[in-house]
């Protein structure tokens, strides 16, 4: 054996070392490990982040708090009463002109949350990176153009297919992306909204022109959910042009409403494919330059790139159906559920936001 | 022998072992080695020195790695970010930007032992005209052995007319200060939204079934409103509980949360009283879908809301609350399609991906049951654990008050029977007293010779004695019935208690007493009748 340990070079007996430190830390530390974790997060700013925190009652007992949701307004002038904002944001690429647009909105950011949520791929960490500098410029800055509040959130599913146009337009993987945007929609609205929030502001991180006020002016409207015209600017033989693009705003037709009961319980209807013509009324449109900004029209089916909700809609249950919702999913089953619900969903067919031109 | 070599370990075998081995053995083992040969111990030196120069190279590439990805994670955030969030610490990267909140919700699953791991539970309960019952819930509130700090509550108060927000607070503010740290819970909120209910909450007017669709779509809606309010991305679990359950298991949580599925019920009974056979199925909004039931919600217009428990819809479903065996393993599970809301256990990420309770007519079905119908669509596991029980309070309905009443009714009258009958055989066994009848015939006799003496004094001539047939004390028995300092002699109709001696006759040995409602009077010297007694 003499033999063998004079053989063994000092390299080896420090690997061995390192070998066995290594399974001592993890024997003592089984929490650091992906596999069982435990959670270090405490009641927040309440506890140093120490991998078992959570594990420990905290020093101070924490307080009741009491909050009467009966006073809560949401109103046609929310600056009046000073009533609070949540813009809420899934947030599969990140656009400079999308977070400038957003800090140009005039409603005051003391008022103003603001809500992520990310995928779990690769473009998904790097838009957080991004947000990341982004915020922390606007967050270190002075404290009146800081924003009340913002959550990032991390999806707990996975995405499944690739985002790039084309794959994203294929009718048969709408169903499946569709499906996990509308979880990614419920998983950041249900975990953001906190009492006091009067209205929430759906805004896609592809949206990257509106008006200043598109707030003020949605709610001027006094609806409980409405949405403005989604269009795309482009560029044809050097002039710039703008071409509707979110076909999900619409108004019900008989031959869709027909298709529908033909249709398989878990089979869905969708808008903008010649394979299945629903000969719907889209309000993309329906767009008239000349007339008033402001005109309403009702609506069966929303959109999401930018889309105004009083926070009570959500409360009572609105949410994006993750599954076919009389044929319908996301944001179009969204207009379907609030409007079992009992309300109404308004479109403004003159009032434009643009998407971003891939 | 682990090391990157192994493919040579053949070779280091023969390398470690020969030095040691005798000729004799080492030399059989090597013949059958199939591995061995004159040529491996040929090119040995050789060998042993490619092996180790690839260890070194192996180490080298090693540290080479380890120093370029250190490198990379200094310098390249994005591969920082995906390294700390793939080990749960993406967290750290915000932490210096002010109102930040970042949070990876994979972390945030639930897992089978989650007070292991510091899971938190959101634990709601909607109230209202509550009161009474909230002593009851914050004693099962301190019995949970659930860590406390790890447990939120949430309290949805609405249209309360009783002093329940009131108590709630002294309770709650008690609750936090109280002496043991681990009583503590985590965050605390009291929501008050009122809805505009109609329809009353006592159970009749809850239970009749009229009322049932728009009172469950109300319901949904508090809950909603509840659970939308006060759901943080770090919760890992959400629980509902009723605040009038009477008992409960206090290792509740922790027993529905080691199934580790999405939606987790319980079976919910009621004690009753003995008339009314002492136990009863209670939650019947737990079940499974049954092909009546597809066919009966196929019928029904789109609004309409299928209430379980009523006869006017009968759906033949299988409950979870008949299928209970006291003597059951309390383990056994069984996958339902609707869910009742006394007590449900569910993961958060439930109501993450959007799962709510329906205030609409959600295939047919709203509040708890159109939940779980929800929960199945969106293809989550809904489980309820038949065997597993916990006791909700017995609040009488208007019949059963009803009922009870004329029971009560009826045990009075039976008492006032049997009491009736006592005096009467207290009575017959009275008139039949030999003692008594020989005082009385031994006081007639006295009497009689008295007579008889006086007569012969009368007929001697002698005066008769004034006032003899006077009283001793100058009052009347009738002034005693008003009553005195002790107290009125008011009663009438127990045995035992309407016999008071007041001082003043109590030395003039005579005794007022009433049975009956009627007065007694025996007016019996004391001492006489002892002195006759001797010769008797």
């Amino acid at each position: 054996m003499g033999g063998r340990l004079q053989r063994s070079s000092p390299m080896r007996l420090l690997l061995a070392l390192i070998g066995l430190l290594f399974f001592l830390w993890w024997m003592i530390h089984p929490s650091s490990s992906s596999t069982s974790r435990t959670l270090n997060i405490n009641l927040p700013d309440s506890a140093p982040a120490t991998p078992t925190a959570a594990l420990t009652p905290p020093k101070i007992a924490p307080g009741v708090n009491i909050i009467s949701m009966n006073n809560l307004s949401a109103t046609a002038n929310p600056l009046k009463n000073s009533e609070r904002l949540l813009i809420l944001t899934p947030l599969a690429r990140f656009y400079d002109e999308y977070f400038e647009n957003l800090l140009n909105l005039d409603y005051p950011r003391n008022l103003i949350d603001l809500g992520f949520i990310t995928p779990k791929t690769h473009a998904g960490n790097l838009a957080t990176l991004k947000l990341q500098d982004s915020l922390r410029k606007i967050q270190h800055g002075p404290k009146k153009s800081r924003f009340n509040k913002i959550t990032i959130l991390r999806q707990d599913f996975d995405t499944p297919t690739g985002q790039s146009e084309k794959e994203r337009h294929a009718m048969k993987a709408q169903k499946d992306r569709r499906a996990s945007m509308a979880r990614a929609r419920n998983s950041l609205v249900f975990t953001t909204l906190s009492p006091t929030i009067s209205w929430v502001l759906w805004l896609d991180s592809d949206i990257i022109e509106t008006p200043p006020s598109l707030f003020q002016d949605l709610a001027k409207h006094n609806k409980p959910v409405i949405v403005p015209n989604c269009f795309q600017r482009y560029k044809e033989n050097g002039v710039w042009k703008e071409r509707p693009y979110d076909f999900n705003s619409w108004q019900d037709s008989e031959t869709a409403l027909n298709l529908g009961k033909t249709m398989k319980e878990d089979e869905i209807l969708l808008e903008g494919y010649a394979e299945m013509p629903t000969y719907r009324a889209l309000m993309a449109y329906q767009r008239d330059e000349k007339a008033d900004k402001h005109v309403e029209m009702l609506l069966d089916g929303v959109g999401g790139t930018a889309l105004l909700v009083k926070a009570e809609i959500h409360r009572d249950g609105a949410m994006f159906p993750t599954f076919p919702f009389y044929h319908l999913i996301e944001t179009e089953g969204f207009a379907k559920m609030v409007r079992r619900l009992g309300y109404q969903p308004y479109g403004l067919p003159n009032y434009l936001v643009y998407h971003y031109n891939e | 022998m682990s090391l990157p070599t192994s493919r040579h370990s053949h070779s280091q075998y023969s390398n470690g072992y020969s030095n040691g081995y005798t000729n004799g053995h080492a030399s059989y083992y090597r013949e059958d080695s199939w591995a061995m040969s004159p040529q491996d111990s040929k090119y040995r030196p050789k060998f042993r020195k490619s092996a180790y120069a690839r260890r070194r190279l192996f180490l080298k590439l090693g540290i080479i790695f380890l120093v370029v990805f250190g490198f990379s994670l200094l310098v390249s955030p994005s591969l920082r970010f995906s390294v700390f969030s793939a080990v749960g610490l993406g967290y750290t990267l915000y932490k210096d930007i002010p109102g930040v909140e970042y949070h990876d919700l994979s972390l945030y699953q639930g897992s089978a032992n989650g007070w292991q791991k510091g899971e938190r539970i959101l634990f709601l309960s909607p109230l209202r005209d509550a009161e009474a019952h909230l002593p009851m819930f914050f004693s099962h509130l301190r019995n949970l052995t659930y860590p406390h700090h790890l447990i939120d509550l949430a309290f949805l108060v609405s249209d309360s007319k009783d002093n329940t927000m009131g108590l709630l607070n002294e309770l709650l503010k008690k609750q936090q200060s109280d002496a043991d740290h681990n009583q503590w819970f985590g965050e605390i909120t009291v929501i008050e939204k009122d809805f505009g209910a109609a329809i009353g909450q006592d159970f009749s007017n809850r239970h009749g079934f009229a009322a049932q669709g728009p009172r469950r779509k109300l319901m949904a809606r508090a809950r909603n409103w509840l659970l939308n309010a006060t759901l943080k991305p770090h919760h890992s679990w959400v629980y509902w509980r009723d605040a009038d359950v009477e008992t409960a298991p206090t290792s509740i949580l922790e027993d529905l949360m080691r199934h580790n599925k999405d939606v987790i019920v319980p079976n919910v009974w009621r004690p009753l009283p003995d008339w009314l056979g002492n136990e009863q199925p209670y939650d019947l909004n737990s079940w499974q879908e049954s092909e009546t039931g597809l066919e009966l919600a196929a019928k029904l217009g789109e609004d309409d809301v299928i209430v379980e428990g009523y006869a006017e819809y009968a759906t033949w479903r299988p409950h979870l609350a008949y299928l209970r065996d006291p003597r059951g393993d309390p383990d056994v599970e069984m996958e339902l399609d609707g869910v009742g809301g006394v007590s449900i256990l569910a993961k958060a990420l439930v109501f993450r991906a959007g799962a709510h309770f329906p205030a609409f007519s959600f295939e047919k079905h709203a509040e708890t049951e159109g939940f779980g119908k929800m929960c199945r669509r969106m293809k989550f596991t809904v489980i309820g654990l038949p065997h597993y029980t916990i006791w909700h309070l017995y609040e009488p309905s208007l019949d059963d008050l009803k009922h009870m009443k004329e029971m009560e009714e009826q045990r009075l009258a039976h008492e006032k029977e049997e009491k009736e009958k006592a005096e009467q055989k207290t009575r017959l066994e009275e008139g039949w007293d030999i003692k008594k009848d020989k005082d009385t015939w031994d006081k007639d006799q006295k009497e009689i010779i008295n007579a008889a003496l006086k007569a012969k004094e009368v007929e001697k001539g002698a005066m008769p004695v004034r006032g003899a047939e006077k009283d001793t004390s100058g009052k009347t028995p009738n002034q005693d019935l008003r009553g005195s300092r002790e107290g009125p002699i008011a009663h009438v109709d127990e045995p035992g208690v309407g016999l008071l001696t007041t001082e003043d006759e109590e030395k003039h040995g005579q005794v007022v007493g009433h049975e009956n409602g009627r007065v007694k009077q025996n007016k019996l010297p004391v001492e006489p009748v002892k002195k006759e007694a001797q010769f008797a």
